[in-house]
């Protein structure tokens, strides 16, 4: 079987069996290898030994003083008597054969092994995939997801490591998570990867073997392989920023996916622009599948149906549909899609839409015609025009005086329209005829837009500027908008004249009433988020001591504040509230991560299960064999040459009888 | 007080009841007085018949057979079996040769002869000797003098070298009448002691000779370098021990043991040889039995 893409459709390439390359790179060298022992160990063991032994044995061999009762039958008669030359080595074959056997020994302890390098004991790094996808179901109706078929792939491939090399698990999804510490005991791997389970987010290749290999150079062994199981399933982001760390043995055990699949992309909701109190809502699909389907999409608010739409999809197309939702009310939205299929948890998307408020404007104005179509044109605003006779000094809201002063200043926001010159809000200095020049001074919420310059106004009040306002505009001769507190107020009228005809004019409300109300006209847009790395922006004054994130559950998530946001991670499909002071935001994370292109792996990279176990696990097994060779040479000096022969056990037996 | 330590017997009771049914066997018949069991063949003043004979002149007629001069009317003579009174002599090698528990086993195997003969009511007489014949022990009248024997064996110690022909001209010079002699020895002698014995059957007396050795003696178990010195004459031989050497050894340890083997065989004596590793018991009820040294 040759090494298959992992595009490739069909049974996955190398389950039982491509041998691949045996060897590791940078290891072949050395011809052999101690297990037990370094080298300079052995030697120095040996060493001693050896001088240990040689003098004993030397100490054997030296001349024993002996008194016997005759010397007469040591000697032949009518021959002299032998003189006996004294060797320092009497019996060198004997000191041959004891050196030999321990050394033989000696080896044996020490798992003496040839292959060199390319037995030594290494960590590989297994790289499994849980990503959300890896939940999907295999087509073959046996209820088996791709997660086992990638669980079964690791085993087999665990059952080929060599027992006394380390495995570490890796769990790879947009996080790589370490499952194990380095494990010599392959079991506790097996468990690992058994209890192994898809999470909710997509596949972070890069980071992951990045990860393996940082792992695998801090453990300061010999390197052995990064394995990758999966179906290498990454996003379009990470397709697109993939640099994948260049890792000399790299092993892929490919997991086929070829399961027809259609999902929720994302679902969003927006306040709707024509019509007070709706959302429109757009629910994204995808037929991630190698034929057509044809979908249903259904929409529920708050338990009630709000539409139900078929999308047809092409293979591998998106397409949005969308709804629109009355409601003014905060509640749950969700979406489904039906008929369910082999991947469920992108089948449902729940989003929480916020309530809608409008902004109260009370308009005291004794012509208010000017007014009147620049405050309706905004379906937030809920404008009531009064007469200036009319005038209350707690109406809520914004508060609108045009060219009319109270006896009593409004208590909320109010916008001063060309106030007169008795007893304005703000002192006025002169009344300006025709002025020119008028510059909007920038970095300024209501000056939010306003760049022009040439603004023909037909008169305006110039203000003395005070301790405590801020200058919006101003001619020459002085401002003629100043903002104190929740007040503003305009020297001149922006609705008559030829400014009225100008786009200044409603910019300028506009600001003023997203001032008074700034919550009201913020743009609501909200959607599903997938699982996984979420950025949410916090105020600058807001404590961080009192950041919580939590999930719907009460589980609470770790997180980190940086650059005014809290961020924080998403492991599964939950809603998750960022409390931040006195502001809670709410992210709706109930999509996994999903899939957008399939990796194809390098060209260098190995495929399927090895066969190298029985290889190494044969060459290790000489200690065996050299432990017999060694106790069979030190039996035989034993039996040749040994000094305790059966008749000097047989004299031992003796003397202990005697002294019984 | 310091106790006194207590005494232990060079033979225990129960190995002594056993050996009173044993008896010290004769070979030969030496004229003496009656004593012991052991019966005469010559003819003299006994109590028991032993033969007629004619009578001749200046025989004593208390002995003439008259009831067969009545009948057959001729003179015979009875005569009558003396019985011998000659004492068992034991020559008990006390030479420093006599090592490696040698010495001790010999001491043991001399007190039960000794007991032995003391209960057939022989008359016993332990001579050491090594370089030289020593003053010895004899005693008889029954096993209540074994005691005195006992404690004359326990006081022997080794020392000195064996010169057997000095010694067997000495015995010879010092107790000129015939008798059985056993000699307990390991009989290593370095001017031979063949010759000696000889001379000792030569002048009537029957040998009986008791052969010790050790294993070490016969099988040493020596290999590699070694400086043996002569226990007897402190001499020295370096020499390299192996298989062959033992081997050689061994073949001339039994050609000697042989020898002294056909000199007891050759003067109608008996000879036993005893390796100190078999148990004293077995030795006497087995080796001993079998060549006739006891009955």
């Amino acid at each position: 079987m040759g090494r298959t893409p992992l595009s490739a459709a069909g049974p996955p390439a190398g389950l039982v069996g491509q041998a691949g390359n045996f060897g590791f790179s940078g290891t072949v060298g050395s011809l052999m290898e101690f297990l037990n022992l370094t080298l300079g160990q052995f030697l120095f063991l040996l060493g001693s030994i050896s001088a240990v032994s040689v003098a004993l044995y030397l100490l054997d061999r030296t001349r024993r003083r002996q008194i016997v009762s005759t010397l007469r039958f040591w000697v032949v008669p009518g021959q002299p008597a032998p003189v006996s030359r004294r060797r320092k080595i009497q019996q060198p074959i004997s000191l041959l054969l004891q050196l030999l056997g321990m050394a033989l020994l000696l080896l044996a302890i020490a798992e003496f092994q040839f292959g060199g390098a390319l037995n030594k004991r290494r960590d590989h790094v297994l790289v499994l995939d849980t990503s959300a996808w890896m939940a999907a179901l295999l087509p073959n109706g046996s209820g088996n997801t791709l997660m086992d078929l990638a669980r079964a792939n690791a085993i087999g491939w665990l059952r080929a490591v060599p027992p006394s090399d380390r495995v570490l698990l890796v769990r790879a999804d947009g996080l790589a998570t370490p499952a194990t510490s380095w494990e010599s005991d392959h079991r506790k791997v097996a468990r690992a990867i058994l209890e192994s389970q898809p999470g909710a987010t997509a596949l972070n290749l890069s980071q992951n073997l990045e990860f393996a290999r940082d792992l695998q150079r801090e453990s300061g062994a010999t390197l052995g392989e990064i394995v990758y199981a999966g179906p290498g399933r990454i996003s379009a982001r990470e397709a697109n920023n993939l640099t994948l760390p260049n890792l000399p043995a790299f092993r892929v055990l490919p997991v086929d996916d070829a399961v027809e699949n259609a999902g929720i992309r994302s679902l969003g909701a927006r306040r709707s622009q024509t019509s007070t109190g709706a959302w429109d809502v757009l629910v994204r699909v995808r037929n991630y599948g190698l034929r057509p389907r044809v979908v249903a999409v259904t929409l529920n608010f708050g338990n009630a149906p709000q539409g139900n739409h078929p999308v047809e999809l092409a293979p591998g197309a998106e397409k949005e549909t969308s709804f629109t939702v009355h409601t003014q009310a905060a509640g749950i939205l969700e979406a489904r899609l039906y008929p369910r299929d082999a991947f469920a948890p992108d089948n449902y998307a729940a989003l929480e839409l916020p309530a809608q408020r409008s902004l109260h404007v009370t308009v005291y104005s004794d012509q208010p015609e000017a007014l009147r179509p620049a405050l309706a044109s905004d379906p937030r605003v809920a404008a009531q025009f009064r007469p200036t006779r009319e005038y209350k000094p707690n109406d809520d809201g914004l508060v609108i005086l045009d060219r009319f002063r109270p006896e009593t200043r409004p208590q909320g926001s109010s916008l001063w329209i060309d106030p007169p010159a008795d007893r304005p809000p703000i002192p006025i200095k002169e009344r300006v005829e025709h002025p020119e020049g008028l510059r909007w001074t920038p970095d300024l919420a209501l000056t939010e837009g306003l760049r022009a310059r040439n603004t023909q106004i037909e008169s305006a009040s110039v203000f003395e500027a005070g301790p405590g306002a801020t200058i919006v505009a101003e001619i020459d001769k002085g401002p003629v908008i100043m903002s104190r507190g929740n007040m503003v107020v305009v020297g001149f009228n922006p609705f008559a004249g030829s400014m009225r005809y100008e786009l200044a004019a409603p910019l300028l409300l506009a600001n003023v009433l997203r001032q008074a109300a700034p919550d009201v006209f913020r743009d609501v847009d909200v959607g599903t988020q997938s699982a996984g790395a979420v950025s949410s922006p916090i105020a600058n004054e807001v404590d961080r001591k009192s950041v919580e994130v939590l999930t719907d559950s009460g589980k609470v998530l770790p997180f980190n504040i940086r650059d005014h946001a809290v961020q924080f991670f998403a492991g599964e499909a939950s809603r998750v509230r960022v409390i931040a002071g006195n502001s809670e935001r709410v992210y709706s994370l109930t999509l996994p991560e999903m899939w957008d292109v399939k990796w194809t792996p390098p060209a260098t990279a190995r495929h399927g299960i090895p066969a190298w176990n029985d290889t190494i696990r044969r060459s290790r097994s000489l200690w065996p064999w050299l432990a017999l060779a060694g106790l069979a040479l030190l039996v035989a000096e034993w039996i040749l040459f040994g000094s305790y022969t059966t008749s000097r056990i047989h004299i031992v037996k003796q003397h202990l009888r005697s002294a019984a | 007080m310091a106790n006194t330590p207590a005494h232990t017997p060079i033979i225990d009771r129960e190995f002594l009841e056993r050996l009173e049914r044993l008896a010290i066997h004769w070979q030969r018949s030496f004229a003496g007085l009656v004593g012991g069991h052991n019966r005469s063949h010559f003819a003299g003043g006994g109590q028991e018949f032993l033969d007629h004979r004619q009578f001749h002149q200046g025989d004593d007629l208390r002995a003439v057979n008259w009831r067969a001069y009545m009948r057959l009317d001729k003179m015979f003579l009875k005569m009558f079996q003396i019985e011998p009174r000659v004492p068992v002599r034991l020559l008990l090698d006390t030479s420093v040769s006599m090592i490696n528990g040698k010495f001790e086993y010999a001491l043991r195997l001399c007190a039960s002869l000794c007991y032995v003969g003391l209960v057939r009511l022989d008359t016993i007489e332990v001579l050491p000797f090594a370089g030289e014949l020593h003053e010895g022990k004899a005693c008889g009248g029954g096993r209540q003098r074994f005691s005195p024997l006992s404690r004359f064996l326990e006081t022997l110690k080794p020392s000195g070298s064996t010169n057997f022909l000095k010694v067997v001209k000495q015995f010879l010079n010092e107790y000129p009448q015939r008798g059985l002699v056993i000699v307990i020895s390991d009989f290593l002698d370095e001017s031979g002691c063949e010759k000696a014995l000889q001379y000792l059957a030569d002048y009537g007396n029957e040998l009986m000779l008791i052969q010790l050795w050790t294993d070490e003696d016969r099988t040493p178990r020596f290999s590699g370098e070694y400086d043996f010195i002569d226990a007897e004459t402190s001499a020295r031989l370096r020499i390299h021990v192996d298989a062959d050497a033992r081997r050689q050894y061994t073949a001339a340890f039994d050609k000697f043991a042989a020898s002294i083997k056909t000199v007891a065989f050759r003067n109608n004596g008996r000879y036993a040889g005893l390796e100190t590793s078999v148990p004293l018991e077995d030795a006497i009820f087995g080796s001993l039995l079998k060549s006739q040294v006891i009955a």
